[in-house]
């Protein structure tokens, strides 16, 4: 299997595909296709298309065919979810001291200087309209958003799909979260490693998957401290703060990934209290929680995934 | 007629004791096969790294009714697969 490493969205990416010339072909095109959906969706770049739409709030905004689709199906989950999926917490995001890439506040100690201060209101989610045959956008006056919950499992599952038109048999990791195409040829299962948080050099549990998704979000890696607070980048929408959860990360086993990316988000924010209620929206979810003690928490399908386990 | 018998005789004989001794030379030089006793005897293991125990895991059922304790057991280490060298891929957010 052919594999290629490199770095995008101030994250490593790994991608992988069976096969010998044309697996290589496909590697490249993956790599460009990542690089180019960066450009177009990223909220640190003024000219993408993500800055173009927030900087034209109040107004309809043209935006293109796959703009248009994450906005819909980040409506879609803003719905399922109760809201603990929300791309408009951008405002938040950026007042919390997350207004500069993650690799520019590593450089610089992972120290904010922007004033901590107190949330202002703003409009809801809800209140974006979408006019999908004139295929444009209208955010309203003051809202801002941030495409992070979704974007990267979007562009991810894209990827993999073209990669998959050069190799049936591949694979696209970006940060840790990562989608399957296919069995491996001797018919095992991909195999995964979920670190534990706390110590990220460390294997919490080991898993194996077949094609679909698996994705982790995660209270201890784009983190920093603002004002003496520590600070990262998971926002409770309905405190505007960073969440304070018991979890330190949950990852996610789906045979979607923009499903996978957003449920991890929402489980973590949620918390134990709100899992149950959220798992149920989705039965063909399988999830696995570890806690600030290092206990593991996971739903009852999540055994089938583990590599091994035993009662007490 | 006899003479062209003998000939041909003559030549046939000459050139398979040719080419018998020719290939007994070129078998004499060449490398001896690989005994897999040998292999066996040479290749090293990588030794695997030992995994802290881990914490114990509670499963909940979807509607968190019923609750379970589990204790997983370190993953055993991947069989060598003669098909595919996959990578092991890591997931703990970006």
């Amino acid at each position: 299997m052919q594999t290629l490493e490199f770095r995008a969205m101030s994250t490593n990416v790994l991608i992988a595909a069976e096969g010998h010339d044309w697996a290589d072909y496909g590697l490249q095109a993956t790599r460009a296709y990542i690089d180019e959906a960066e450009r177009r969706f990223s909220r640190f770049l003024p000219d993408s298309e993500l800055s173009q739409l927030n900087r034209a709030a109040g107004t309809w905004f043209e935006v293109s065919d796959d703009l248009m689709d994450m906005l819909e199906q980040s409506l879609d989950f803003y719905k399922e979810t109760d809201g603990l999926f929300d791309p408009s917490i951008l405002p938040d995001l950026k007042r919390v001291g997350y207004d500069k890439s993650i690799d520019e506040i590593r450089a610089q100690g992972k120290v904010v200087d922007t004033p901590a201060s107190s949330r202002t209101p703003r409009p809801a989610f809800s209140e974006m309209k979408l006019d999908l045959a004139g295929r444009r956008a209208y955010l309203p006056a003051g809202m801002e958003i941030d495409l992070g919950g979704i974007a990267k499992g979007w562009i991810i599952e894209k990827a993999a799909d073209l990669l998959s038109s050069y190799s049936a048999v591949c694979a696209v990791s970006i940060g840790g979260d990562m989608v399957f195409e296919g069995y491996l040829m001797d018919g095992s299962d991909w195999r995964v490693n979920v670190e534990d948080p706390r110590d990220p050099t460390q294997t919490a549990a080991a898993i194996h998957v077949g094609p679909g998704a698996v994705v982790t979000s995660s209270v201890a890696k784009r983190s920093w401290n603002q004002a003496g607070q520590t600070r990262h980048h998971l926002i409770d929408p309905r405190t505007g703060e960073p969440a304070q959860t018991d979890w330190l990360s949950v990852t996610v086993i789906a045979p979607q990934i923009t499903t996978a990316e957003v449920y991890a988000k929402s489980l973590l924010i949620g918390g134990e209290g709100q899992a149950a209620s959220l798992a149920t929206q989705r039965p063909e979810i399988a999830y696995l929680a570890i806690k600030s003690d290092g206990t593991l928490f996971g739903s009852e399908n999540s055994k089938e995934f583990l590599n091994d386990f035993s009662y007490i | 007629m006899k003479l062209l018998k003998f000939g041909m005789r003559f030549w046939i004989t000459l050139t398979s004791v040719f080419s018998f001794l020719v290939g007994w030379a070129m078998l004499a030089h060449a490398p001896k096969p690989v005994q897999a006793s040998s292999l066996q005897s040479t290749s090293s293991v990588a030794p695997l790294p030992t995994l802290a125990p881990l914490q114990p895991l509670n499963f909940s059922s979807a509607g968190g009714i019923q609750q379970q304790q589990f204790s997983v057991v370190q993953p055993a280490a991947p069989a060598p697969s003669f098909f595919s060298s996959a990578p092991v891929f890591n997931s703990g957010g970006s």
